[in-house]
């Protein structure tokens, strides 16, 4: 499937996090990823993700799809679409 | 399913935090690799250079199949190791397409049964040949195929078709393995003039400008089969298959043999095919090739317009008729392994992958 | 040889699973059920969870204190192999005098769990079973099934078998 993960958390955990994610999608903003996941992986990524986080405090919000074939993506300023890429 | 990583602007690349970082040359510290720097800031086309990434890139490791390192880079042993430990092999192909080789990581599927089972059939002459004649059995349908494809569609092939289904006849009484690479020799041959039919003026315009030794198509030829031979070994990879034991090459011809096998079936489809229709849309032309000392490259900016059709070739599905379920091109060399794998612990006769559409 | 729990699970799944894993032609590494499984296992309960492994006697997880083994399942398919898996382990721990414990089955997705005695007679069929295992394994070849069945489709050695 294909995710957009966005995520609000402590600042003690931003860069934990950032870390973990960063193994699963590509980082395309502060505190935000996007990619394709296997149903295997996104639970591995997300049981790891629910221990490092705090539920009191934090937050991680998930958009996911079939595939990114419907998925119309417009960038303004600037364009890091390389970083979603496989060709660098 | 995870993807392939090409990396063509010259950089780094390093483990970090539990993933890959990738930095430019232009950002590493001058210290690091001042030489290399310089000598490959220098070569770098100036129409690259636009697109070059100016920061940092990191890569998710569980999003990596496998790197092809299409350029200048540099790594340590770290690196590789990690690597290794998320089992992503990596293919080297130097700054003039030829490919160089590939870190193959410690194997980790190992069936000492079916290694046994893999040399019997390499050390038997007709259970060797049996499965030789297969991959060349194959090869040729796919080879034809290709020729027929465009043969309904205002080009005429027919004679070369003729030509290579009567060679084909051979491949079942041929009774060593010369022999079966001769019938198959003498079919690409065959095969080879019915491009200028398919090319048209472009190939026309390719293969007389340029002269022996070599000309751009040969160029073009090579790098596709070597992308087509390093795919395979990567599907091979995730097997139990040894890929150094072989049946048609010989093995340990310097490189994993049995990869060069099963790229004979393949080859048609994921090499071939993707050249006519670059050529023919006119993606790949003859100023996009230039002559060195020992013969034609392909440039840069189109090996890597190559490379980006090849990729989206192997993603492309198609609906598998036994499997019933649509499945990637790319999945289909990997089937083929378990068909071999099948044929070897004596469960099912292989038969090899025939374009069905 | 020894026979391990998962030899004895896919003995009862299919035959031909047991032949293939057996003579280490594997396709779990790379398929995504068995990832998602796995996850699974690490996930639930993981306050409490002990594990245990030894000689491919791999437990889910181990109360010492009330001497439970815990298996641990995404679902309630393929009953009869769970079952006997685990009164497998059940079997071994007595055998190999490690202590008469007492099994459970845990089904954290359907918030379901299940308790597992050895009898007597339990004892007499997982014997017999593992001199079948044996002669399966020792198979000159892999033994065939005719079609597909139901269970193939979630079967990581579907598209080597099928193909």
């Amino acid at each position: 499937m294909y995710c957009i993960l966005v995520y609000d958390v402590g600042e003690k955990r931003v860069g934990k996090m950032l870390k973990h994610f960063r193994q699963y999608l590509n980082w395309i903003q502060n505190s935000v990823f996007e990619g394709e996941l296997t149903k295997g992986q996104f639970d591995e990524m997300m049981g790891v993700a629910k221990k490092l986080m705090k539920k009191e405090e934090d937050s991680i919000i998930l958009f996911s799809m079939q595939s990114n074939k419907y998925l119309d993506k417009k960038i303004y300023g600037v364009d890091k679409s390389g970083l979603t890429s496989n060709f660098i | 399913m995870k993807r392939m990583y090409y990396i063509f602007t010259p950089g780094k690349l390093k483990r970090k935090e539990n993933t890959v970082f990738y930095v430019p040359f232009k950002n590493v510290e001058p210290q690091d690799d001042e030489n290399l720097q310089n000598e490959v800031l220098l070569s770098v086309d100036s129409d690259m250079a636009e697109s070059l990434p100016t920061n940092k890139i990191v890569l998710p490791v569980q999003d990596i199949d496998s790197f092809y390192i299409m350029t200048e880079a540099s790594f340590n042993t770290k690196f590789l190791d990690f690597c290794s430990a998320n089992k992503i092999p990596i293919h080297f192909f130097n700054y003039y397409g030829f490919y160089s080789g590939t870190y193959y990581p410690k194997e980790y599927l190992l069936s000492g049964s079916l290694l046994v089972n893999q040399v019997k059939h390499y050390s038997s002459i007709s259970k060797r040949l049996e499965i030789a004649r297969k991959f060349i059995e194959g090869a040729a349908f796919n080879l034809s195929k290709n020729l027929k494809y465009y043969n309904t569609r205002n080009k005429d092939l027919q004679a070369q078709i003729d030509t290579m289904e009567g060679l084909a006849m051979d491949i079942p009484s041929a009774t060593s393995i010369e022999q079966l690479m001769g019938i198959e020799g003498n079919i690409r041959k065959v095969y080879y003039t019915g491009f200028e039919e398919i090319l048209g003026k472009e190939f026309e315009l390719i293969s007389r400008k340029y002269n022996p030794p070599s000309n751009p198509l040969n160029a073009l030829i090579s790098f596709s089969n070597m992308m087509v031979y390093t795919t395979v070994l990567s599907e091979i990879y995730r097997t139990q298959l040894n890929p150094t034991i072989s049946f048609l090459h010989e093995p340990g011809d310097r490189r994993f043999s049995l990869a060069l096998d099963i790229a004979e079936i393949f080859k048609p489809l994921f090499a071939d095919r993707l050249i006519f229709k670059m050529i023919n849309n006119r993606q790949i032309q003859t100023k996009d090739f230039e002559s060195r000392l020992n013969g034609y490259y392909l440039k840069d900016t189109a090996r890597k317009a190559f490379v980006q059709e090849y990729d989206e070739k192997l993603k492309t599905t198609i609906k598998h008729r036994k499997l019933q379920k649509e499945i990637s091109y790319r999945r289909i060399i990997r089937l083929e392994c378990y068909k071999l794998i099948k044929h070897l612990i004596g469960d099912t006769e292989y038969e090899p992958f025939k374009i069905w559409w | 040889m020894h026979i391990t729990g998962t030899q004895l699970n896919y003995f009862f799944v299919c035959k031909r699973k047991l032949w293939l894993f057996a003579n280490h032609i594997q396709c779990e590494q790379e398929s995504d059920l068995v990832l998602q499984g796995k996850i699974m296992h690490e996930n639930s309960y993981s306050y409490e969870k002990k594990e245990y492994e030894f000689e491919g006697i791999k437990v889910d997880w181990l109360d010492l204190n009330n001497k439970v083994i815990h298996e641990v399942k995404k679902s309630d398919k393929v009953e009869e192999a769970h079952l006997w898996q685990l009164k497998y382990y059940l079997y071994y721990f007595r055998k190999n005098n490690i202590g008469e414990f007492t099994g459970e089955i845990n089904y954290p997705k359907l918030r379901k769990k299940e308790q597992v005695m050895l009898t007597d007679d339990d004892v007499v069929y997982i014997e017999k079973i593992i001199d079948e295992i044996e002669v399966v394994k020792n198979l000159p070849f892999a033994p065939k099934v005719e079609k597909p069945m139901k269970i193939c489709k979630k079967c990581s050695y579907n598209d080597l078998c099928w193909v």
